[in-house]
């Protein structure tokens, strides 16, 4: 009798009555909801790695100068004038420019209403200063420069709090990481209790298989393709309802119009990683049944 | 050396039990026939297990094959266990796969292709007399058509070792003698057979030589017909007289 070596995956009905397990039963609907986390977290992974480079630019090249308002506005054109041509006279300054009117009330809005509109209140002029990052002068240096010359020059380096606010940022980032790494480690525990129960019910048919000469390997090969199959169908069933709540949860952050939050954008790529939790949860809970069965065998006889 | 099993100064014990095999040493040829027997409770099913690698001595040495069991590594049974066919007592046929999966697994394991699997498989259960059940359930099979798709199980890989605990207990003579035919057809191809049974008929009209069990210990008895007649009585003297009680 001629025999060939295996050179494809067996997918005929397996040895092992492992499809009618009910230890199995709840697995997909596991894996389904660790999935759905998981897919959460990388969505919020992404959106912060995506508001922390924004708050990076910020970085670059934000220095902000308030001058309060005086009581001739030529006299105040002609300082902010002075002041700018100091600027950019200043090592590590690459330009330097007054904020027009506009955009200060603007800016203001939010906060006064439709009062930031009054020419009763005398808005401050706002100098907007770009630096080199690499060599940028600090606010101490600018202010010790302007204020011989401006009284009440106020210097707000966006830096120094835009810096706390990329530490924060970035510490959420990393425990986003953990949580995944968590929910891949909770994941692979069920998947390795599940194995145990199943072996252990089916401890009669595969000591059978055994006496007929089956290696551990082929035993195992059945636990796994099962497990990679109940791996597939519960992160389709998690992915197809993260999809939806992401969309609802871009929507809401949407709506709500404050800019201090940053906006979920949804790009193709983190469609493809969240998909991408498919097969790798199929490939987690194939392999991870695997190395159990094939550890629990090498302690048969 | 010729020798298909050997068994050297064997003792076995269950956990902290007491020995229930006693410095059994014995040997068996390439190609011999043995009946094994015993009274009940004298260890034909624990000799069994050691033989077919589904325990581990407590002590002495076996060989199978040549093959010192305690120093072949794992990966190296299945190897070893392909050599040899059982046929179990209470016949542990898997409940959930047909007559014929049942006794296609041995060649399923080792990746035979399909169609020589099926040729096979049919031509084997159509010689036990199962040819119209082959895709019968276990559950649906009386317990004489169990134990044959057990025999076809154990033989359809052409093993060079064939042990069966009580293969005929189950089954009518016609049966019987047609799978003892099997067995000694087997035998004739080169297989070496060990039957354990109670049937002492059987074992008197085959003249084959016998493998006694008693106080867990082993003892080839070669001429049952002549010089080891007395001795043979005995093992069947106790269960007549536990019948007649």
């Amino acid at each position: 009798m001629k025999f060939r070596l295996p050179t494809r995956i067996d997918w005929r009905t397996p040895d092992l009555p492992i499809a009618q397990d009910d230890t199995t039963r709840f697995l997909p609907w596991l894996m389904a909801f660790m999935v759905f986390l998981a897919a959460l977290s990388i969505a919020g992974m992404f959106v912060l790695a995506d508001a922390a480079r924004t708050l990076d630019r910020g970085i670059e090249n934000t220095i902000t100068i308030q001058v309060p308002a005086g009581e001739n506005q030529r006299a105040d054109e002609e300082r902010i004038a002075g002041a700018i041509a100091m600027l950019k006279q200043m090592p590590g300054v690459a330009g330097a420019d007054v904020l027009p009117r506009e955009r200060v009330v603007q800016l203001l809005e939010p906060w006064l209403g439709s009062a930031a509109r009054s020419t009763e209140i005398p808005l401050p002029w706002v100098i907007d200063v770009q630096v080199e990052r690499a060599n940028a002068p600090k606010a101490e240096m600018i202010s010790a420069l302007l204020t011989p010359y401006i009284t009440g020059v106020q210097v707000d380096d966006h830096g120094v709090w835009l810096r706390s606010l990329l530490r924060a940022v970035h510490s959420v980032e990393w425990i986003a990481i953990i949580i995944v790494i968590l929910i891949a480690v909770a994941t692979a525990a069920t998947v390795v209790f599940t194995t145990r129960a199943g072996m252990a019910l089916h401890r009669d048919t595969i000591e059978v298989m055994h006496f007929v000469g089956a290696h551990d390997a082929y035993i195992a090969r059945q636990f796994a393709i099962r497990a990679s199959m109940l791996g597939f169908k519960g992160s389709l069933i998690g992915v197809a309802l993260a999809g939806p709540a992401l969309l609802l949860l871009t929507m809401l952050m949407g709506n709500l119009g404050f800019g201090l939050l940053p906006q979920i954008h949804l790009s193709v790529g983190v469609w493809l990683a969240i998909a991408t939790l498919i097969p790798v949860a199929a490939a987690v809970a194939m392999v991870t049944t695997r190395a159990t069965v094939m550890k629990s065998l090498a302690r048969m006889v | 050396m010729n020798d298909v099993v050997r068994f050297e100064s064997v003792g076995l014990r269950y956990g902290l039990g007491p020995e229930v095999l006693q410095d059994v040493s014995f040997s068996l040829d390439s190609g011999s026939f043995h009946f094994l027997v015993g009274a009940s409770g004298a260890g034909k099913s624990s000799l069994l297990r050691l033989m077919y690698l589904a325990q581990r001595p407590s002590r002495g040495y076996i060989s199978l094959f040549g093959r010192d069991i305690s120093t072949t590594p794992r990966h190296e049974l299945p190897g070893l266990r392909r050599k040899i066919g059982v046929v179990f007592q209470e016949f542990r046929l898997l409940p959930h796969l047909s007559a014929f999966d049942n006794v296609a697994l041995p060649l399923r394991v080792v990746k035979a292709r399909e169609s020589e699997v099926k040729r096979h498989v049919e031509e084997l259960l159509a010689w036990v007399g199962l040819k119209d059940h082959m895709k019968a359930r276990p559950s649906t099979l009386s317990g004489g058509q169990q134990q044959r798709v057990a025999i076809a199980r154990a033989v359809i890989a052409k093993p060079k070792l064939l042990l069966a605990d009580e293969p005929t207990g189950n089954v009518d003579d016609h049966i019987a003698g047609r799978l003892m035919h099997l067995f000694g057809e087997l035998n004739k191809l080169g297989t070496s057979v060990v039957i354990a049974t109670h049937n002492e008929a059987l074992v008197r009209s085959s003249g084959k030589r016998v493998l006694k069990l008693a106080d867990g210990e082993v003892r080839i008895l070669e001429n049952i017909a002549d010089d080891d007649a007395d001795e043979f009585d005995s093992v069947f003297a106790a269960d007549r007289g536990r019948v007649l009680l």
